[in-house]
């Protein structure tokens, strides 16, 4: 008897732990959404950065010597993770309550903690948000179904496209007129098929959820529940790429990115178009110092994509007020300018729009796209929603590829995608 | 007379049952439960009854992936259960440089998976070694999609699995051979029996455990297969998904800030109970056999 009541106990225990330990609780914060942050700003709070360590560690020792010298009293923890693992990273973090006061977040890592009322609503918070910081930027942390904006904009950046002047003037192409669509680029890829045999290529790349919203295709639903890119016009732009792939305008492995991504291909100078960002001849130069002279930079095609990197606070920061000073503190339009000096990225304030570093080239190609990539931003949109989660991606890149490939109709592989996609975004 | 407390045994064992219930068993029952939640990594989820059940046997994905571990594991089985054995007697043999062999062969067991798995994802490439022979030697127009296409990505796979399994399962044979005793094939030599006949009864009958301990741990590793098809595929499962094992299914759902933790366990154990179908019909033909 006393054997069986044990028995019971431990597998009660064992069934309450288990209910215990896999969530099913729910998190919740502290501050009140909407309301802006007061208080004295002093005290200790921290911050976690996103692989800036050892690069940019003198920039950011920097950076928060100053605040501590412009608010006495407080106390600055730099955290910086590495590159690979940070959204695991977070999670953990997130999960165990322990997120960073203020922490580095893209905007598809603070939607869903956001979505969980674990981050500020720095709109809320700081009503000047909007005079200091480009709208883009900002827009990128307002979500679809909540009020606010969970991030400062830190920096910005967007693609350019890169050309290979050689070979395109080696299969009797002009450089100079490069293709401005997607007609023109496909009718160029076919001229260096044949010129080259084969041996060459000017498209090495599979389109994705981007080249959909440039052709005009709406990918989402406004109130973010459903995914919407299943149309006829989508489907016309795929059945492009078909007929590209039929003819052998791309290489094979773009249906599953093997060997070589576009990037490498363009590097190793068998692919004649790449894009990338601002800054890309100027990492070419390490990788490939004969080649990098020899490209010729040009705005991307469409609207240029937007990438934003931000800087969010922790709802649950015993010190909020110190935290949102530091977090307007790092990105503000002095600090911003400064790093964008060190490196190709480019400020997400107002104030750094007239300066001349960004908006005028000394003449070098490498310079050329830094200006073109600046120039880019005032038109460049978040062309995938950030409610596009990993699972997603791989669905919607696999459809495609389904597509392209043509073992699959375009419309059906989109009408599986968007099905899919649904679906994970149900759960 | 030394007394004991009924205690001291647990005591000694308990930091094995700490470690089992912590590592093992809460994780394996906290799979059971979530799989009836549709849960996050975030937020935590609420039960969903067999929701995600429903759902698993509808998906036409997990259909695919659960028909590439059944071909997996019908191809693997086979030519991993008998390849190394007769490596094995290869290389049983006392000859001068057999150690080379041994070695040679065993190399690749050592080797990384993902490593080697990329090392033949070049290899594959259209532009890769296999690709440029078959073109050099006029044997093909066009590179052949060995990455791309959904059967011939399977069975590179396969083909790497079957490479990078020879060694490891030739070291299990060959200790297996050791215990077969040789008065056994000299009796039968002096009774005249062919060497197949030697093989087919006293090799066989002296390694049969082996060969079902070999085939259970083929049949799990082929049903739980991750590497070989996530590499070669560089994560995509190739066009359409059409290549995932269950595995890669798992990790797909499972991962990230809003991860499907509760389908990802739901599928976890439904791989768990397909598992142990393989290991439990091997067991019984065995114990037939025996």
């Amino acid at each position: 008897m006393r054997r069986s009541h044990r028995v019971r106990l431990t597998v009660t225990a064992l069934a309450l732990s288990t209910l215990a330990g896999c969530g099913l609780g729910d998190n919740s914060g502290t501050a009140a959404d909407g309301a802006a942050v007061t208080g004295e700003v002093k005290g200790k709070v921290s911050i976690q950065t996103w692989a800036l360590k050892p690069k940019f560690t003198a920039y950011m020792d920097g950076v928060i010597a100053a605040f501590e010298k412009q608010y006495p009293g407080t106390d600055v923890e730099w955290l910086d993770q590495p590159g690979d693992g940070y959204s695991d990273k977070v999670l953990s973090q997130a999960a165990g309550g322990s997120l960073p006061d203020v922490v580095n977040l893209p905007p598809d890592f603070a939607l869903p903690l956001a979505k969980q009322n674990m981050l500020l609503d720095v709109a809320g918070a700081d009503p000047k948000l909007t005079e200091d910081y480009v709208k883009g930027g900002i827009d990128a942390y307002r979500f679809a179904g909540r009020t606010g904006a969970y991030g400062y904009p830190w920096y910005l950046n967007t693609d350019v496209n890169y050309w290979n002047s050689e070979l395109l003037t080696r299969y009797g192409l002009d450089p100079k007129k490069v293709p401005a669509g997607l007609d023109e680029l496909i009718a160029q890829a076919r001229t260096v098929k044949e010129k080259s045999g084969g041996a060459a290529y000017l498209m090495s790349r599979k389109p994705g959820l981007g080249d959909l919203a440039n052709a005009g295709v709406k990918i989402m639903a406004e109130d973010g529940k459903s995914f919407t890119f299943n149309t006829p016009e989508a489907a016309a732009l795929l059945d492009k790429y078909v007929v590209a792939f039929k003819e052998g305008l791309l290489p094979k492995d773009v249906l599953t990115d093997t060997y070589a991504g576009n990037a490498k291909l363009f590097n190793a100078a068998t692919v004649a178009w790449t894009t990338g960002g601002g800054n890309y001849i100027t990492s070419l130069a390490t990788d490939n110092p004969t080649l990098a002279p020899k490209v010729v930079p040009s705005a991307a095609m469409g609207t240029p994509p937007l990438y934003v990197q931000g800087l969010s606070v922790a709802k649950g920061s015993k010190n909020a007020a110190t935290a949102v000073a530091l977090a307007r503190w790092v990105t503000n339009a002095e600090n911003q300018a400064a790093f964008a000096h060190l490196t190709s990225i480019f400020p997400s304030t107002k104030a750094s729009a007239g300066d001349a570093f960004f908006s005028k080239s000394d003449g070098s190609n490498a310079s050329d796209a830094k200006v073109i990539a600046f120039n880019s931003l005032a038109k460049a949109q978040m062309l995938q929603p950030v409610q596009v989660n990993d699972a997603m991606s791989t669905v919607i890149n696999q459809q495609i590829a389904l597509a392209i490939s043509g073992q699959a109709g375009s419309k059906q592989a989109l009408d599986t995608a968007v099905e899919r996609c649904n679906q994970l975004l149900k759960d | 007379m030394t007394h004991r407390r009924w205690f001291t045994p647990w005591l000694l064992a308990a930091p094995a049952v700490v470690w089992l219930a912590v590592f093992n068993l809460w994780p394996a029952l906290n799979t059971v439960v979530l799989s009836f939640t549709n849960a996050k990594p975030l937020g935590g989820g609420r039960f969903t009854g067999l929701a995600n059940y429903e759902r698993a046997f509808s998906d036409e994905q997990l259909a695919d992936a659960l028909v590439n571990s059944i071909v997996y594991l019908l191809i693997c089985l086979p030519l991993l259960t008998l390849c190394p054995l007769l490596l094995a007697l290869l290389v049983e043999k006392r000859l001068p440089g057999i150690t080379f062999f041994r070695t040679a062969f065993y190399t690749p067991v050592i080797a990384s998976a993902v490593v080697v798995a990329l090392i033949w994802g070049w290899v594959l490439d259209d532009r890769g070694l296999v690709n440029g022979l078959l073109g050099q030697l006029g044997l093909a127009d066009q590179p052949v999609s060995f990455l791309t296409d959904r059967w011939l990505l399977l069975f590179s796979a396969i083909g790497l699995t079957v490479w990078k399994g020879l060694g490891y399962y030739m070291v299990i044979y060959l200790s297996a051979l050791g215990n077969v005793g040789r008065e056994l094939h000299e009796a039968a030599a002096v009774d005249g029996a062919s060497a197949v006949r030697r093989f087919w009864h006293v090799t066989l009958p002296g390694v049969r455990p082996t060969m079902m301990l070999v085939s259970v741990l083929i049949s799990v590793s082929a049903l739980r297969v991750f590497s070989e098809l996530y590499v070669l595929s560089n994560g995509t499962g190739g066009p359409g998904g059409r290549d995932m094992s269950v595995v890669m299914l798992i990790q797909m759902y499972s991962r990230g800030f809003t991860g499907h933790i509760g389908y990802a366990s739901a599928l976890s154990l439904l791989l768990f109970l397909i598992t142990i179908g393989p290991m439990l019909l091997l067991a019984r033909l065995n114990r037939k056999a025996a």
